[in-house]
């Protein structure tokens, strides 16, 4: 018994980071959607390591994600979208996200703010800017392209009014097969209108007025999860027909393990102390089903989840073609 | 004042509240009495929605008040109080205050916030009503969005008047009687460009008459605002008892404190996650009483049945329950 | 653009300070017809298409008007829905719209990769070929008001070599 344990420490022990912090979703051989929101900041631990102890989390992809959001961008401006009575809430979030960030990581970087006037300075990135607050010009890429260059989540933001929760601004540059460019201006149900039983099952509109009713300085996140084959963050609508047919050849690429990744995103929902705008933060790991192999109960876990998930459900992940192959796979191990 | 004022035990409205220090107090009118508060150290406080209000313990009780500036990371908050003598006694504990005196506030609260799509606010207030009001002038021009305001107030009474008119200039009509507010209100309500939201704030008559009248000349109630204290958040409820069967034991549920934290300080292990009545983990059998169902998980014929409660948030209606744990 | 008998001249915008029903006709669509308006003051207008010159002139007749109006538009689904999204843009909230939409009709697909939008006569799960890039789409229920339109994507690209 005693070596038992001794084994299972010494095995994640010598686990990489990137399997160490990686928010493996599943608690048991079934998924299926809930209204699964937590607070934020609560640590979970997982079978090699643990996750969640911070809203913003910067890691060994910094730099090279926050590239290639950046050519994302330029090759595709419509990734970033922000319907004009957005701009205050696009300055909440500067105001909001640049301290947390400091705060998180005090030896790389700095926000100060003395009256309008603010200073970031961001040693990994060699940066040292002064902006004024609310004033779009005191960045010269924008206030909302400035903020995606910091930080490796996704922005999405809600203003609430007549009873709903609208999608009226955003720099998604990572999505997991939906397009900005087409939901903004969208109420949070119509947004979720593709989802299958989350309208039935009542879990979108449950979130919706959870969301409405969250206060300034609550924070809150769920974990959503799907598969994507190789490390490709921008899976979004916009690129789809270069993406779609690795879908329908994976199941045969003896290369799969290598090739396809479980990709799960840290969703954080706060409310913005100013606007009153409702900001949904989305966050994505990928690992190679070899690392998640690593884990044994990871690999057991994922492999049931996949065999048994629902045909729906797998249709709407777009995993269809190839969950058998990825479960065959990590259950055979 | 100063032993009055700091107070030793947090009223429970006031979760996770800010100490903070009188830094001035100034008379408006001979009524009208603005106070600020600050960090004792002089550190920034969290900003706000305009026309959010701060709940401010006294004694033993607690009184909701609304702050008047924009909201963008400010220094201080002030709130403008009426001396109410017959009151509860909040409005004259507020008067007593003096610079230097601590007072334990929540965190601003947001139920009277602008609509960020207007295309124009028209913001309507009577007497101290001004206060939130003030609050979305000052944010409005900040932003450089588009506003006018009605302020009904009796000659020489009225608060933050200079504020007022500094502010919006020609876009402030002041009416200084009843009859004189009808028709510039009548007017006002049917020359309004589309996109116009309306903000109203006075008593509750006042309110409802606006209101009355904006709904028959035919204003969408999309577009209507009032001020409505404490609309966002849960309140404490009353206390009760439960009864757990198998474990054999009874405990209190304070005002205040929910059942799942009752039930996790007697050592029970209930599942939870979002501790918010959506998540559904933490339900509890139900063997007698009618819970107070406030989450938003069961369904309605679920919470008809009365066989679940969501313990992180819901409550008893009747004075104790017995549960299945 | 067809003009009926008390719409306002091209171009001119409605009557200052107006607060009754705007009856909006697109092609050969009645919206008065379908409104009962006893009493209240009433404007129609007809166009054959949201064509923007359409648009500009409906948005010219409600800067023109105050609130208290309410809004009736009915046609195709293209047409009502692109002047839906250009009357949200001047701040109308869903109360004061009323929209009486043709079930059958030309509809506006989005495409989610260029982003062209195409109109057609096809029903939902069928395919269309994207104006913009050629593409053959597929499209479902997915709506966006600001688009006016439905979410089409590439239909064969899990098959293509
Ligand atoms: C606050 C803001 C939120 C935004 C902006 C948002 C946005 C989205 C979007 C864009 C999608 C993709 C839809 C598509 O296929 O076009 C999605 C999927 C989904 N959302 Fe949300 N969401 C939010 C919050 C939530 C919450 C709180 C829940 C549940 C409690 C939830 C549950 C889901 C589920 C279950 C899916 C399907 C995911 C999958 O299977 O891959 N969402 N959401
Ligand atoms: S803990 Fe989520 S419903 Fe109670
Ligand atoms: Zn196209």
């Amino acid at each position: 018994m005693s070596t038992a344990v001794n084994d299972k420490v010494r095995d994640t022990d010598v686990l990489p980071e990137r399997i160490k912090h990686f928010p493996f979703p599943f608690s048991g051989d079934i998924y299926r959607y809930s209204a699964n929101v937590e607070p934020c900041g609560k640590v979970v631990t997982t079978e090699a390591g643990a996750w969640g102890g911070r809203l913003l989390h910067v890691d060994e992809h910094y730099l090279a994600e926050l590239k290639d959001r950046d050519e994302v961008l330029d090759r595709d401006p419509s990734r970033l979208q922000v319907l004009p009575h957005m701009r205050p809430a696009v300055w909440d979030a500067i105001s909001t996200l640049l301290p947390a960030l400091a705060e998180e990581y005090p030896d790389t970087m700095s926000f100060d703010r003395e009256g309008n006037i603010c200073r970031w300075r961001n040693s990994l990135q060699d940066l040292d800017v002064e902006f004024t607050f609310g004033d779009d010009d005191s960045l010269p890429m924008g206030p909302l392209r400035f903020l995606g260059s910091q930080i490796q989540d996704d922005l999405v933001f809600l203003d609430q009014r007549q009873d709903s929760l609208w999608l009226d601004a955003g720099v998604v540059t990572f999505a997991a097969d939906w397009s900005v460019g087409f939901d903004v201006g969208m109420k949070f149900m119509e947004v979720h209108h593709p989802v299958p039983r989350v309208t039935e099952e009542k879990i979108a509109s449950r979130a919706e007025q959870f969301l409405m009713r969250l206060q300034p300085g609550e924070k809150y996140r769920r974990t959503n999860w799907t598969l994507t084959i190789d490390r490709r963050l921008d899976t979004s609508t916009e690129t789809y027909p270069n993406w779609a047919h690795d879908r329908v050849t994976i199941a045969d690429d003896p290369a799969l393990p290598d090739r396809l990744h479980l990709r799960v995103e840290i969703q954080h929902m706060i409310r913005l102390p100013h606007s009153g705008a409702v900001l949904f933060m989305i966050r994505s790991y990928l690992l190679p089903l070899r690392d998640i192999a690593r884990v044994p109960v990871w690999r057991e876990n994922m492999g049931r989840v996949l065999a048994e998930l629902p045909n729906d459900m797998a249709e709407y992940k777009g995993i269809i073609h190839y969950r058998k192959a990825a479960s065959d796979w990590l259950l055979a191990n | 004042m100063t032993a009055t004022a700091l107070q030793t035990k947090v009223h429970p409205a006031l979760e996770g509240s800010l100490l903070l220090e009188v830094t001035s107090v100034r008379a408006q009118t001979n009524s009208i009495t603005s106070i600020s508060f600050g960090h004792p150290l002089g550190e920034q406080l969290p900003s706000y929605v305009p026309g959010s209000h701060l709940v401010v313990q006294y004694g033993t009780g607690a009184n909701s008040y609304s702050l008047t500036g924009a909201g963008s990371a400010p220094t201080e908050y002030t709130i403008s109080v009426l001396r109410v003598e017959d009151g509860a006694g909040g409005s004259l504990a507020m008067h007593a205050l003096s610079v230097g005196d601590r007072v334990q506030v929540s965190r601003p609260r947001s139920a009277f916030a602008p609509a960020a799509t207007a295309k124009h606010h028209l913001l309507i207030a009577a007497g101290i009503g001004i206060t939130p009001v003030l609050s979305h002038a000052r944010y409005a021009a900040e932003w450089g969005a588009s506003a006018s305001l009605i302020y009904v107030h009796r000659p020489g009474t009225g608060a933050h008047v200079e504020d007022a008119r500094e502010l919006l200039g020609s876009d402030l009509t002041e009416c200084t009687d009843r009859n004189s507010f009808r028709e510039v209100l009548t007017t006002k309500l049917t020359t309004q460009k589309l996109g116009t939201h309306l903000y109203v704030c006075g008593p509750t008559d006042f309110m409802d008459s606006v209101l009355e009248q904006a709904r028959d000349l035919g204003w969408p109630k999309g577009l209507l605002h009032s001020e409505a204290f404490s609309a966002a958040a849960l309140d404490d409820g009353q206390p009760f008892a439960v009864n757990l069967v198998r474990s054999g034991v009874k405990l209190d549920v304070p005002a205040g404190v929910s059942l799942l934290e009752t039930l996790e300080s007697a050592g029970l292990n209930i599942p939870n996650m979002c501790r918010k009545g959506i998540c559904g983990e933490c339900a509890a059998p139900v063997l007698r009483g009618a819970p107070q169902h406030r989450d938003l998980y069961l369904t309605d014929q679920e919470k008809a049945d009365n066989t679940t409660i969501m313990c992180c948030v819901s409550r008893s209606l009747d004075k104790e329950l017995e549960l299945d744990l | 653009m067809r003009t009926a008998s008390q719409s306002p001249a091209t171009g001119t915008g409605g009557e200052p300070g107006f607060r009754g029903v705007i009856s909006v006709s697109f092609g050969a669509a009645d919206a008065s017809a379908d409104h009962d308006a006893d009493g209240v003051s009433r404007q129609d207008l007809r166009f054959a298409s949201a064509n923007p010159e359409a648009l500009a002139n409906l948005r010219s007749v409600l800067a023109h008007s105050r609130v208290g109006v309410r809004l009736v538009l009915a046609g195709p689904p293209a047409d009502v829905h692109a002047a839906a999204s250009a009357v949200a843009v001047c701040g109308l909230v869903d109360e004061e719209i009323t929209i009486l939409c043709d079930e059958v009709g030309p509809r506006v697909i989005f495409c989610g990769h260029c982003h062209t939008s195409t109109t057609t006569d096809h029903a939902i799960g069928t395919d269309v070929v994207c104006q913009g890039c050629a593409t053959t789409l597929t499209f479902t229920d997915h709506f966006s008001r600001r688009v006016g339109g439905y979410l089409g994507f590439s239909a064969h690209a899990e098959e293509a070599a």
